[in-house]
């Protein structure tokens, strides 16, 4: 089997060898299963791998913010596809066909982006494993002796000579540690002593910490995009109640619905009226508006549009109503010079369209206080209507047999519906993202080795620090060096 | 209010204007007499921190009065700001105009902040023009002061999701400005900074910008979660902000990649930045759910 053999890129031996650290790779695997096994450890732990696939993902987002991104449900639904590409060809002329065929206009769903997510999370998780029994044991047992060849090379070096003997200079030299929050071990052979000294010892584990997070994140949307559901389109006229589906039991009733606008015309607040249902007992009732929406158990309701609606009812033959709802306008259509919605009849197997003028279009056949109305056989596919009629408000009509009245216009509330039980793993790894950074970036670990060693004219005291490319480290590292001299001068000079 | 705010408004353009020609002369003379004193020494000197290095009074005062007029300019920017915010009743953020002033005021704060820590006055000379060129932007778009549209009526999310913004944006521009001097240095620009130094300065602008991007990125998806349903909708604007962020995110890795390291990772801080422009302004060509700035 494979054993993990972890590069000592953190621990002392290493750097003398190599003062630089490179990047993470390091250390191999030795392995007996097979070559390539270890050749995509290699490519996958290594930081430059990373940093391609990063700025690969980054020029896939320069791509999605420069091109017009279809819109969702669009791509399904091959006709309106069709009618979509159709629409953006003028913009992009001769390279609208390559550019659908590379998935450019849905990037975000696009074989390479998936393909490069898929090995950026791999990566994330090999250098996580990659790293982890190293930063482990440095924080928890960290080499605290260093030879002298590590004081010749170390980036950071100083030699200090003192009057005294290791024992009593020790002492200074722990002391200088503490006074800048330095943990410290020390420990003794024969007459001489080394110090180890370190500082936020756990923090690098903060970039574990972000980089899992990142991983995180991505199940979240996994988990959501898997187990959730988000509907863009719930419209509810006012003063009806329509259900939410997708197996929730829902129900929701809009009491009312006002958008209000500032005298310069800018709009100033929309608020719904909610009551939710659920099988049939009433279950929330809210005021929701845009940055307040109404939440039930993992389902929550946002407003996000609104529009016209038509009431209308539906008698037979017998006087038995068959349908008496609000008709949500969703739909425009000639130009957007008239609105349309519709509604089915299920048991008589019949669709119908209810069109009016939009709002301040003036349709030279439908007047102000009246709609059309299209009666289809539901399936026919877009064909003839069996009937079409123009009716008044209030005037009863006959049209295949039934009676149709629309009652009187209204207002709908445009809600999305959303659950997603992805979004709990989201949140969380955000936070461990930022708890994560914060303790790299501002709580920087740091390590510095001490040895005492007889001298010339007493001891002499060695110190030494390798840095990660951090760059405040030098002076912090000359500060403690110029304390430690002068606290071990007055020392000699008793 | 809003006169007081115009007021303040205007002293802060005259003075960053000010500050960058005392700059310039500051920058110059020290440059000069560097270069004087290089040739005298006989030969090609790198020098390190302004301070380390002995000038006449005459450069230094130059400097100082920059600096003086500077911190002066920001004060202005904070005072425009606060008299914006009270005279409107929400965090000077809901519209280009605002943006703009508070962008400038972020960049002109972080420089600040890394001048005192590393006395490079020459990085003021890239960094004080850009947040002029945002104040002179500002001055041509209009400032009306109007209520808040329903999506952006969240104060608290408001404030906090655009004040980290413009911190981050502030660092980016510094790290572009120290990147910029890097590539001039590399490519043969004498009497600059050490590369050293220039690369330290970059690195520590990322390391406070990068958190901060990140924290961007995440109020934007609590809110997005909170006033549209979904914390994530590739909105032209957010995957903007996800670009700039990658591009940092790499950068960090870079500066640890043999190969990449130096020039290459310098290269990617000027992306960096080109990306941080195209987010900032991407609302005015790409629309999208983020079509707040009061220009359409």
């Amino acid at each position: 089997m494979s054993q993990l053999s972890v590069p000592t890129s953190t621990t002392a031996k290493r750097r003398t060898v190599d003062p630089e650290p490179t990047e993470g790779t390091g250390g191999g695997l030795t392995i007996d299963v097979s070559e390539v096994g270890e050749r995509l450890w290699r490519i996958f732990t290594s930081m430059r791998t990373a940093l391609i696939l990063m700025l690969g993902l980054a020029i896939l987002g320069l791509i999605g913010t420069l091109l017009v991104q279809v819109p969702a449900g669009v791509q399904s639904d091959p006709q309106a596809y069709t009618a979509w590409l159709d629409t953006v060809r003028p913009k992009y002329g001769g390279w609208t066909t390559p550019m659908e065929m590379l998935q450019f206009f849905s990037i975000f769903s696009s074989i390479w982006f998936k393909g490069i997510i898929v090995l950026l999370t791999t990566s994330i998780l090999a250098c996580s494993v990659n790293r982890f029994r190293g930063l482990w044991k440095t924080a928890v047992r960290p080499r605290t002796r260093m030879t002298a060849v590590f004081f010749d090379r170390a980036p950071h070096s100083a030699t200090i000579d003192v009057a005294v003997a290791a024992d009593v200079a020790v002492t200074d030299v722990t002391r200088t540690f503490k006074s800048h929050h330095y943990r410290t071990v020390v420990e003794r052979d024969g007459d001489e002593v080394s110090v180890y000294a370190d500082r936020f010892r756990w923090a690098p584990f903060g970039t574990l910490m972000a980089h899992i997070s990142l991983v995180l994140i991505l199940v979240g949307a996994l988990v959501g995009s898997t187990w959730g559901f988000k509907n863009t389109e719930f419209a509810v006229p006012v003063g009806s109640t329509v259900p939410v589906g997708n197996g929730t039991g829902l129900s929701v009733m809009a009491k009312s619905f006002n958008d209000s606008y500032y005298a310069n015309g800018a709009p100033s607040d929309y608020v719904a009226d909610l009551v939710l249902y659920k099988d049939g007992q009433q279950v929330a009732a809210q005021a929701v508006r845009v940055n307040e929406p109404l939440g039930y158990g993992d389902v929550t309701f946002y407003q996000a549009f609104f529009g016209a609606a038509t009431d209308v009812s539906v008698k037979d033959a017998s006087g038995a109503t068959l349908y008496s709802q609000g008709v949500p306008l969703l739909y425009t259509a000639d130009n957007g010079t008239r609105r349309v919605g519709q509604f089915l009849l299920p048991q008589q197997g019949l669709t119908v369209l209810v069109v009016s003028a939009a709002s301040g279009e003036i349709d030279p056949a439908i007047k102000p206080g009246m709609v059309q109305l299209e009666v289809y056989k539901t399936g026919a596919g877009g064909g003839q209507p069996i009937d079409t009629q123009i009716v008044s408000q209030g005037k009863p009509i006959q049209m295949a047999g039934l009676t149709f009245t629309f009652d009187r216009e209204r207002q709908f509330t445009g809600l999305m519906v959303a659950k997603d039980p992805g979004v709990i793993f989201v949140f969380g790894g955000a936070l461990l993202l930022v708890v994560g950074l914060f303790l790299v970036f501002f709580f920087p670990s740091r390590r510095i080795w001490t040895r005492i060693v007889p001298g010339p004219s007493g001891s002499e005291v060695r110190v030494g620090a390798t840095t990660r490319h951090d760059a405040t480290f030098g002076p912090d590292f000359q500060k403690i060096v110029g304390e430690m001299e002068l606290s071990l001068a007055g020392k000699s000079g008793n | 209010m809003l006169k007081m705010s115009e007021y303040s408004f205007i002293a802060a353009i005259l003075s960053v204007a000010l500050a960058i020609v005392f700059y310039a002369v500051a920058v110059v003379s020290v440059r000069v007499q560097r270069g004087r004193a290089a040739v005298a020494a006989g030969g090609a000197a790198t020098f390190d921190g302004g301070t380390s290095v002995a000038v006449t009074s005459g450069s230094s005062t130059f400097g100082t009065y920059g600096t003086l007029v500077a911190w002066l300019s920001f004060a202005f920017l904070l005072a425009s700001l606060t008299f914006r915010t009270i005279a409107t009743g929400h965090g000077p953020f809901a519209n280009m105009y605002e943006f703009s002033i508070s962008f400038a005021t972020g960049i002109i704060g972080v420089y600040l902040f890394f001048e005192r820590r590393y006395h490079q006055r020459i990085l003021g000379l890239i960094v004080l023009p850009i947040a002029l060129l945002m104040l002179l932007y500002a001055t041509t778009i209009p400032a009306t002061a109007d209520p808040l549209v329903p999506a952006l009526q969240n104060n608290l999310l408001l404030t906090v999701h655009v004040a980290v913004a413009i911190v981050a944006y502030g660092t980016f521009s510094v790290s572009f400005a120290a990147a910029v001097l890097y590539l001039l240095q590399s490519y043969g620009v004498p009497r600059l900074p050490r590369a050293e130094l220039l690369d330290e300065i970059s690195y520590r602008a990322v390391v406070i910008g990068f958190p901060f991007m990140t924290l961007v990125i995440i109020l934007g998806a609590v809110w997005a979660n909170v006033a549209w349903g979904s914390y994530w909708s590739w909105d032209p604007k957010e995957t903007a902000s996800l670009v700039t962020w990658l591009i940092y995110g790499a950068y960090l890795h870079a500066r640890v990649v043999r190969g990449w390291r130096g020039n290459r990772a310098a290269w990617l801080l000027v992306v960096g930045f080109g990306a941080t422009l195209f987010t900032y302004f991407g609302n005015l060509f790409f629309g999208g759910l983020h079509s707040y700035s009061g220009l359409n």
